[in-house]
């Protein structure tokens, strides 16, 4: 199987600089700089049609073209390395295995926008990848790939690394800028888009950690290879897949992007655990839609997992077995995004709660049905109420329990005990 | 820990950075982090400090310290435990780790022992889903933990302490 | 200007308008908290939900649900509020918002004016569905004005927004996350914003209430009439609250030509005035109370007798700019009336001549406080606005907070909650750089002021809407002459450069449109010393305290045959006069008061003067001691009380109508409403004539210019006689440069002695650096010895450390 980031992963190892040339590192950035225009690498990470890894799934390339990239200035790039959703530790594998991929992803996407400042953002607890980030740096300058005329051009580019101190809404890119600039995180209103008003106020892009890293190899193969590595007719490229849950194994993989969903339970993760079979999954992270057993042959790739009715996400697959009670594992996720709340609007901020305290409800056995009449009208009025997509997100395991699991929800209700509690 | 919220050289730095950048409020979290892994926590004067060397009231200080989770503004013991209670880890038995921690350290969430060394917190996910149930002990993330392998760690971080 | 189609109805609204407000103008009022005129959208509270049916023909196309404050009107809209959807977020959004509150409306001081009440009515939520732990938390001391109720809190961000935001106070915010959120301080303590008040207006529920207010009266209880702040020249809108014959608290108005939506906490808190128990409530001849006829009659009498003795010449009448226009107006008939030329709208004499000065040429400068939000560079001279007129620094904050900029030339160190490039020049120099801007010479400047000064002409003329702000205390009449003309010299035929002049007191302008005829304050002294002048009647005038000169006013006012007083304040010409009239506090009588940019601003009469059961009947009612008279029926406006010192009983509305027939300045105002936007002039006041020169530069070796200032809740005259602003009260502190305190061997907080002509004082010194050197800058107060200098730019004095 191709392996792109992840082909100088060794276990417990983390690969330098000089590791990292060996096998054709910072060939993407002399390759762009030195004979490619700025215009041309956009254009061919438009043509790869990567899409963003971060959650949202949006075609880099054109988000690139709302970016001023020909206006000179101050400008930002920000890479998202706050990676909390549940589920979702892949960024976290690619920076302790590789972190010069994000480097030159960065020095590249920053060379195509014309970027002179970029920043890092990284959560609290990823201390390791903090400390790898800031020695591929200094290598990385000390090599020339990075500060001022980088390879003899014109183009500079300078890169810190921030640590950050918790909070899951840090992730969103509004809420990120806030929380770079040094207030309370809360997400901006948009428009004006951080394209638009940024950082400080200036045009910024913000990019998820994979998506950053594979723009060297799409400018070093080109975006044609980029296309074809992928498993669907639709997608491009790779994905890095994070395994958890109940399977035998859960590892982090990199896989051609669209593997079908049994693929990776039965042979990546060994199957389910405990020989016990597949009852649900989250196929992306914690605020993606519930996929059942009859979602098994779904290709987890952006498009038909949409048709299967849920989201790529982050790429995090969390498995369920059967001995998993639904409302407890979504009481569980509720709880988290009630927590992990910023606080600014009422759905989210009072609504959350709210479900969390019908659900728990519900597992306690003293649910009645008109309580799924009510958590009916909570998640419809979250869902795509709220200001941001916290909230609208952590309503689709919600939704989802209703759509495929809603004999187990009435069970706890008729029995008036949790019918799986052991 | 050291007993002073910065050391004079980090605050050498800190004043000199302030000075030469154009927003010295985005040093906030940076500073706080500081005091926090000199102090152990951050205490009213750390806020107060913060303020000072970056231009801003306690209050504007304030209002970012406490929005955070990994911030804390009240004492906590020398190392931290945050049980991971997020979905993956509860899926692999994060709750009987939480329940063995409890027991074994005779505390409840959010307390300390009475040694002083151990605060319990529950955390959201750590991105160690692949090795869950898991929880980080200061900055140090451990998975793949039953309740044996966790009194091993109790152990070599106490014995780390003593050192 | 698009237009929209609301539940069925069309309606066409600036461009810009949100639908939230396009639905208002239509009567249609959609339950929101987060939004709010002057704070703005920030779509957090996720109430004002429409559903929106199509879009528009232009632009995206919007669809389904959306916050109505969030999206902009565009012509074809069309939308509905009664559509199920959107009804049924709005009523989930008000039961979230009441989960966790605690329902103590029957012990909550807002009750009667909750808009949470209203909105979870509006909202069709009734019934609790939620049965979980509610939040509780521990409230903070927020210091003497304002009370704390956290568990009441709907987290709609307003008060941090008002706060912080709006008026740039620092110390209160928002703590905590996800539902934990906390509104409050780093730690208990008073509120240090002088714009703290706003939070309990903005606040749409009882978290912030007014503690000076708390527990004496329900809002529906209260007498409440439409007012004007009389606590300095802007004129901003307040509506004055009573109980029981008492002012019990001060709100917020709306003008959306004045303040806005705001106030200043001098502005709320300082209405203690109207029921002081030492108000001197009755008339009195000596020492001796009397009925109002007898008292008029005397008074009469006694000036009929100097007159007949004296001549016509021999009364003088002393108005203020703390009298409404009619009173003053009523005044000068007075005058008339007994054939006297002698008479003053103003005791000091500077003071006098710059608002003369102001009303005479300011014109078509003239900017309001709206026109000074709006504008993109503002540059203050000689103006420290938070001291001068507090709610024209926020003015200029918005204005920056809009993308504008500001600069200051002055030579104190003036604090501003915006921020802006200060050059501290001396006082003797602003005139001079007035000039140099306007002819654009910088040649006499150093190199770095020529710097500054040349990037402040540079911003001028960028600019579009510039506007020049002065204070009428530091420039006095000629500054105000030059700063006028150099807008005028500034404006083009593409743009105009505005004006705009801090004065001294509320009806500052209007007095001195009045006041063409007068000979000046300086010449009505000179002939009291002189014996020409034998009787003065003040209205609401307190020649005493208010003489830059207060020597020589003593002794001229020493040498009358009579003095009466008109006031509702216990002044020491109040106290010490011969024959007093007492007249009703701004609050109990209407009236009129001409702003600073010449803005006609009528007043309602709030409620009847009387002595407040809190001191008759120690709160309860009825009262326990009786009087001769009605306690209550004492006071009268000072303008009915003036034209009955000529037989004349005349109504307010009478009294307006003959002063817009006899002078066509003041045209339509008889028609205008209370609580509306007021009316500018139409025309201009007479230029005074010259005050004597100060001497350019200090006399003796090593003496310094005394300049005192006005400050906030220690200079203003009514303010000062309100209790609830004593704990706030400026400290009595003199600052020096740095420079002079290193050359005079003086330390920051050293206390020493300063020597003026007017008299010696044992000061505190702080040393500042933003300041120009060769000053040293004292506070108005009106405490004690303090009170004898009185704002401007005064001769030398000398700072002596102490036993040397
Ligand atoms: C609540 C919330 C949390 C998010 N957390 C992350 C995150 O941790 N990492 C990330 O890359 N994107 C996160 N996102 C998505 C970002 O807002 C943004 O879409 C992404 O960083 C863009 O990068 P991409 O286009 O490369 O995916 C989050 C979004 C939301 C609403
Ligand atoms: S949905 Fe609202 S409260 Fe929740 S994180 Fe987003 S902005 Fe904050
Ligand atoms: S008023 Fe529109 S969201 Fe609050």
């Amino acid at each position: 199987m191709t392996q792109v980031l992840f082909k100088n992963r060794r276990p417990g190892e983390t690969v330098f600089l000089d590791g990292y040339r060996k096998t054709g590192g910072y060939e993407g950035l002399q390759k762009a700089v030195k004979a490619m225009s700025p215009d041309e690498v956009r254009e061919a990470v438009k043509e790869s049609g990567l899409r963003g890894r971060g959650g949202a799934g949006f075609p880099t390339g054109v988000k690139w073209t709302f970016f001023p990239a020909d206006q000179f200035g101050e400008k930002y790039l920000v890479c998202n390395a706050d990676e909390k959703e549940p589920g979702t530790y892949k960024d976290r594998e690619l920076l302790l295995a590789d972190p010069h991929q994000l480097v030159e992803g960065m020095i590249v996407s920053a060379y195509a926008l014309r970027i002179p400042v970029g920043y890092i953002f990284i959560r609290y607890g990823y201390e390791r990848c903090s400390q790898n980030l800031e020695r591929a740096i200094a290598e990385a300058c000390e090599a020339g790939f990075l500060g001022d005329n980088i390879l003899g051009s014109e183009f500079s580019f300078e890169l810190h690394v921030h640590r950050s101190a918790g909070r899951y809404i840090c992730g969103e890119e509004t809420a990120l800028l806030n929380a770079l600039e040094g207030l309370r995180a809360n997400p901006r209103s948009k428009p004006p888009f951080p394209a638009v008003r940024g950082l400080f106020g200036m045009p910024t892009t913000v990019n998820n950690v994979e998506t950053l890293a594979n723009v060297q190899h799409i400018i070093v193969n080109g975006p044609e290879w980029f296309r074809g590595l992928a498993a669907t007719e639709t997608g491009a490229g790779t994905k890095l897949y994070g395994l958890s849950g109940h399977l035998e194994r859960t590892p982090c993989l990199e896989l051609p992007i669209g593997t079908t969903l049994r693929e990776i339970v039965e042979e990546h993760g060994g199957g389910v655990w405990k020989g016990r079979t597949f009852k649900a999954c989250l196929p992306g992270g914690a605020s993606t839609p519930y996929l059942a057993a009859k979602h098994l042959d779904t290709p987890l790739d952006f498009e038909p997992i949409e048709k299967a009715g849920s989201r790529l996400g982050t790429g995090g697959v969390t498995v369920f077995d059967d001995t998993t009670c639904m409302v407890a594992a979504t009481l569980n996720l509720n709880t988290f995004f009630a927590r992990e709340s910023c606080g600014w609007c009422t759905p989210c901020r009072d609504g959350l709660p709210f479900v969390s305290w019908l659900l728990e409800k519900i597992e306690r056995g003293e649910g009645t049905m008109e309580d799924i009449e009510i958590l009916r009208g909570q998640i419809r009025n979250i869902h795509g109420r709220s200001f941001c997509a916290l909230a609208t997100g952590a309503m689709e395991p919600v939704a989802s329990l209703l759509d495929l699991f809603m004999d187990e929800v009435v069970d706890h209700i008729k029995r008036g005990r949790c019918p799986l509690k052991r | 820990m050291a007993e002073v919220l910065l050391t004079e050289d980090q605050l050498d730095h800190f004043r000199v950075r302030a000075a030469e950048i154009a927003h010295p409020r985005e040093l906030v979290i940076d500073v706080l982090r500081a005091i926090q892994s000199n102090f152990g926590w951050v205490p009213d004067e750390g806020v107060e400090l913060t303020g000072e060397i970056l231009r801003l009231s306690p209050l504007q200080v304030e209002e970012v310290a406490t929005f955070y989770d990994k911030i804390f503004r009240q004492p906590v013991g020398k190392r931290v435990i945050h049980v991971c209670d997020s979905v993956c880890c509860w899926s692999r038995g994060a709750e009987e780790i939480y329940a063995h921690l409890q027991k074994t350290l005779g505390i409840s969430p959010g307390g300390t022992t009475s040694d002083g060394v151990f605060t319990l917190l529950p955390t959201c996910c750590l991105g160690a889903c692949g090795e869950a149930p898991a929880v980080m002990i200061g900055l140090t993330t451990y998975g793949d933990l039953t309740p044996e392998r966790l009194d091993e760690i109790l152990e070599r971080e106490r014995a780390a302490l003593e050192e | 200007m698009p237009t929209i189609t609301i539940d069925n109805q069309r309606v066409t609204v600036p461009e810009g308008t949100n639908v939230l407000e396009a639905a208002k103008k239509l009567g249609i009022v959609i339950p929101h908290f987060c939004y709010h005129e002057a704070l703005g959208a920030v779509g957090a509270c996720r109430l004002c939900a429409m559903t929106f049916l199509e879009g528009s023909d232009k632009g995206p196309k919007l669809k389904g649900v959306h916050m109505s404050c969030m999206v902009t009107a565009r012509d074809g809209m069309v939308v509905s509020t009664l559509d199920e959807e959107s009804a049924d977020l709005r009523r989930h959004v008000i039961e979230w918002l009441m989960m966790n509150h605690p329902h103590d409306c029957p012990v909550c001081d807002e009750g009667g004016e909750c808009q949470l009440q209203d909105m979870t009515v509006a909202g069709g939520h009734g019934i609790r569905r939620y049965r979980g732990l509610k939040k509780t938390y521990v409230n903070q001391d927020l210091g003497p004005f304002i009370s704390h109720e956290m568990n009441r809190c709907i987290q709609c961000y307003r008060c941090v927004r008002t706060y912080q935001d709006y008026c740039g106070g620092t110390d209160f915010g928002v703590l905590g996350c996800n539902q934990r959120i906390y509104f409050g301080r780093f730690r208990d303590g008073t509120l240090q914003s002088p714009f703290s008040g706003n939070i309990v207006d903005a606040c749409p529920t009882g978290v912030f209430t007014d503690r000076t207010y708390r527990f004496r009266a329900r809002p529906w209880d209260l007498e409440e009439a439409p007012s004007v702040c009389p606590h300095c020249s802007l004129g901003c809108a307040v509506i004055p609250g009573a109980r029981y014959r008492e002012l019990q608290r001060v709100r917020a108005g709306v003008n959306a030509k004045t303040n806005g939506f705001f106030i200043c906490d001098q502005g709320r808190f300082g209405y203690g005035h109207a029921n002081r128990p030492d108000r001197p409530r009755s008339p009195r001849l000596g020492e001796r109370e009397v009925s109002w006829p007898e008292a008029l009659g005397a008074l009469r009498r006694e000036l009929e007798i100097i007159i007949a003795e004296h001549g016509s010449q021999a009364v003088a009448f002393l108005g203020s700019s703390r009298a409404s226009l009619e009173s003053n107006a009523q005044l000068l008939e007075l005058a008339r009336f007994f054939g006297s030329e002698n008479f003053a709208l103003e005791i000091d004499p500077e003071r006098d001549r710059a608002a003369r000065t102001t009303a005479a040429l300011l014109g078509e400068c003239a900017r309001s406080q709206e026109e000074v939000r709006r504008s993109d560079f503002v540059l203050l001279v000689g103006a420290d606005p938070l001291n001068e007129g507090p709610m024209m620094a926020l003015a200029v904050r918005q204005a920056v907070r809009a993308g504008g900029s500001a600069a200051l030339i002055d030579p104190r160190p003036v604090e501003l909650p915006f921020a802006a490039t200060h050059l501290p020049l001396s006082p003797q120099n602003l005139p001079e750089v007035l000039k140099a801007l306007a002819e654009e010479r910088f040649e006499r400047f150093s190199a770095r002021e020529r710097t500054v000064l040349a990037g402040i002409s540079a911003r001028i003329k960028e600019a579009k809407r510039p506007v020049l702000i002065g204070g009428g205390n530091l420039l006095g009449s000629s500054g105000a002459q030059l700063l006028i003309e150099a807008a005028r010299a500034f404006s083009r035929g593409d743009r105009a450069c505005g004006a705009a002049l801090l004065l001294a007191g509320p009806n500052s302008f209007g007095s001195a449109l009045l006041a063409a005829q007068s000979p000046g304050p300086d010449r009505l002294l000179a002939q009291m010393q002189e014996g020409r002048i034998r009787a003065l009647l003040c209205l609401e005038s307190d020649p005493f305290a208010d003489h830059p000169e207060p020597g020589r006013a003593r002794m001229a006012l020493s040498r009358l045959k009579l003095l009466a007083a008109l006031d509702y304040l216990p002044t020491e010409t109040a106290r010490r006069c011969d024959i007093f009239l007492p007249t009703t506090a701004p609050a109990e009588s209407a009236g009129t008061y001409v702003n600073f940019e010449g803005r006609m601003l009528p007043f309602g009469s709030v409620f009847d003067p009387g002595v407040p059961i809190q001191i008759t009947g120690g709160g309860d009612h009825p009262p326990r001691s009786f009087e001769a008279h009605t306690p209550g029926s004492l006071p009268r406006p000072a303008w009915a009380a003036l034209a009955a010192l000529r037989g004349d009983s005349l109504s307010l509305a009478h009294i307006r109508r003959n002063l817009q027939r006899s002078d066509a300045r003041f045209a339509g105002l008889a028609e205008l409403e209370e609580g509306g936007e007021g009316r500018r002039v139409n025309g201009a006041g007479q230029m005074p004539g010259h005050g004597p020169e100060l001497p350019k530069h200090p006399s003796a070796e090593g003496a310094l210019r005394l300049v005192v200032t006005e400050c906030l809740f220690g200079s203003e005259t009514i303010a000062s006689f309100s209790p609830v602003l004593d704990p706030v009260r400026p400290a009595p502190v003199v600052r020096l440069h740095v420079e002079d305190g290193v050359r005079l061997g003086i330390h920051d907080g050293e206390k020493v002695r300063l020597r003026t002509e007017l008299g010696d004082l044992a000061v505190e010194v702080r040393l500042c650096e933003a300041m120009a050197p060769g000053i040293v800058v004292l506070p108005r107060l009106r405490q004690g010895e303090w009170e004898i200098f009185v704002p401007g730019v005064h001769r030398d004095c000398i700072l002596q450390k102490e036993g040397g």
